[in-house]
């Protein structure tokens, strides 16, 4: 566990505060495309956060992974997701199973739960810097809000995007709490990445050809 | 030259009395100007108010002791919340110790209660309707009132606004913590809801999406100018609120000398025009939307109060 200088301490908690507001941006909003751009914002902060820490922590190889997740993250992946959101032709989402403000205040009770969890993990590992601790916090509440979209969200571009958004916050927590983590387990996230957005694309084209629909709600309809 | 305190906060009350309207002109004629229109004038407020002042009353049928009383316990509890504020200086001034940023908030909840009340009185379905909606906007905003209370009282360990005030004026750290950054975000929503400005809000007055318009339809001749007047009042209460307290703490006089509160005269002028522009950038820029979206900006200024709280966990 590494400590801080106040500057990287501030530092660090503003992005992984803007961060975490730019998922409940994606909570909040109906439009696919206002998710994309969210997520895409959001991948660069996280970038930004990796050179950060490279930087006040002296990891020269995180600098690598902030590059990687530009490239990767922050350009390839939202390109492909939308080129998947134009072919489908569905700009949003239109049978909310929650409207986006009880799912912002849901999202809210989420964050503080995981303020509770955090309090306790920071607790049973000595007494570790707010930062830690925020970080801790703004990982299971992105963790816990990926899974809230993925629940209550059905157009299959939502799903992709709250996976993402899940992974995104485990890669945030990762950077801040395990810095050291070695570069080839970053590449081989990064490639499972571009793997499930493959699977999605093609689990998008078997549901426009199947069920004539991007909900995957219509997946019910296919048992037996 | 020292002005004795007890005038001092005669001159609050004062001020807040003979700006409301002025601050109301403004509103409207930046909104109109944004829009490329003329608009109307800055001092039109006083020309309304000093034309229904001099026009018949007329009461409807209907109507009990409670639609005679209302306007005036709501002009008299806006006149009151001054006295609990710095709108002039940023020391505590004679009675303002009656009660603190919550108490005020009472009082201000009483003058919209008897105005809702009197909007029920005469049973028109307008009256009806426009009270039920206030009354819905103002259960959810009350969560994120109680929030952002709570989000000062842990910043400054107090609810009186002037350690508030000193507190965020003199030190740099607090004011840019994110603590204190998603409070004002918080409050500036709850500012857009209490003065009738936010999306779902039609700011021309007779339309199927008044609100606050629905409540006084009934009224005519003084006592609609009482209330509108009361209502300008509770708008420049807010911003003093919003600006003195929270965002903008500087330029208060610090000795109550003479020339300290003409500052402080100015400053407010100044501070409650940038304050004005932002609401009307915000009014404009965004589009109108159906009444039944009310939740959507308050669940998220609950959220930013809530996250205002929470940041100050790691404070």
């Amino acid at each position: 566990m590494m400590s801080f200088t106040p500057l990287a301490a501030s530092l660090f908690s503003l992005l992984t505060i803007v961060s975490l507001i730019l998922v409940f941006v994606m909570l909040g909003s109906r439009w696919l495309n206002n998710y994309l751009i969210a997520f895409t914002a959001q991948c660069w902060v996280v970038a930004a956060l990796s050179a950060a820490v490279g930087y006040y922590g002296d990891y020269p190889e995180l600098y690598l992974v902030a590059l990687f997740t530009v490239l990767f993250r922050g350009l390839l992946l939202p390109y492909l997701v939308f080129r998947i959101i134009r072919r489908m032709g569905v700009d949003r989402e239109l049978h909310e199973i929650i409207r986006p403000s009880s799912a912002l205040v849901a999202g809210a009770f989420l964050v503080i739960l995981a303020l509770v969890v955090a309090r306790r993990i920071g607790l049973s590992i000595g007494n570790p810097d707010d930062v830690i601790v925020l970080a801790l916090t703004v990982t299971v509440s992105i963790k816990l809000i990926g899974f809230l979209m993925l629940a209550v969200r059905h157009e299959a571009i939502s799903q992709i995007l709250g996976l993402l958004v899940l992974e995104n916050g485990i890669f945030l927590g990762s950077q801040l709490l395990v810095p050291g983590m070695p570069l080839l387990l970053e590449l081989v996230i990064l490639f499972d990445l571009l793997v499930a957005v493959a699977c999605f694309g093609v689990l998008v084209n078997y549901l426009i050809t199947h069920a004539g629909s991007t909900s995957s709600l219509q997946l019910r309809g296919l048992r037996g | 030259m020292h002005v004795p305190n007890i005038i001092s906060q005669v001159a609050q009350v004062l001020v807040t009395l003979l700006l409301a309207p002025l601050l109301h002109g403004f509103i409207h004629r930046g909104e109109e100007r944004v829009q490329r229109a003329t608009g109307p004038s800055l001092v039109q407020p006083y020309r309304d108010l000093w034309k229904l002042f001099h026009k018949e009353l007329v009461l409807p049928e209907t109507a009990s002791v409670i639609f005679l009383a209302a306007p005036v316990l709501a002009f008299a509890a806006v006149c009151i919340v001054p006295m609990l504020i710095p709108v002039l200086t940023d020391f505590p001034l004679p009675q303002s110790d009656m009660g603190d940023i919550l108490g005020g908030g009472m009082i201000l909840s009483i003058a919209s209660f008897f105005i809702l009340l009197a909007g029920l009185d005469s049973g028109s379905a307008y009256g009806g309707m426009g009270a039920s909606r206030a009354v819905m906007l103002g259960i959810l905003a009350e969560p994120t009132l109680i929030l952002v209370l709570v989000g000062i009282a842990l910043l400054a360990h107090t609810m009186l606004p002037f350690p508030v005030n000193h507190l965020l004026a003199s030190d740099w750290a607090v004011f840019w913590s994110p603590a204190h950054v998603f409070i004002v975000c918080a409050f500036f929503v709850l500012l857009l809801v209490e003065t009738d400005r936010l999306p779902i809000h039609s700011s021309t007055q007779i339309e199927v999406y008044m609100i606050e318009e629905a409540r006084v339809l009934e009224y005519s001749g003084p006592l609609l100018a009482i209330v509108r007047h009361a209502s300008m009042m509770k708008q420049f209460i807010l911003y003093t609120i919003f600006a003195d307290v929270l965002t903008l703490p500087w330029g208060l006089s610090h000795v109550g000398s003479l020339v300290g509160e003409f500052g402080a005269l100015l400053a407010i002028v100044v501070k409650f025009s940038v304050i004005a522009l932002a609401v009307i950038v915000v009014e404009t820029a965004q589009s109108r939307l159906r009444f039944f979206r009310y939740q959507e900006p308050l669940a998220a200024s609950f959220l930013l109060a809530l996250l205002g709280i929470l940041a100050q966990q790691f404070g």
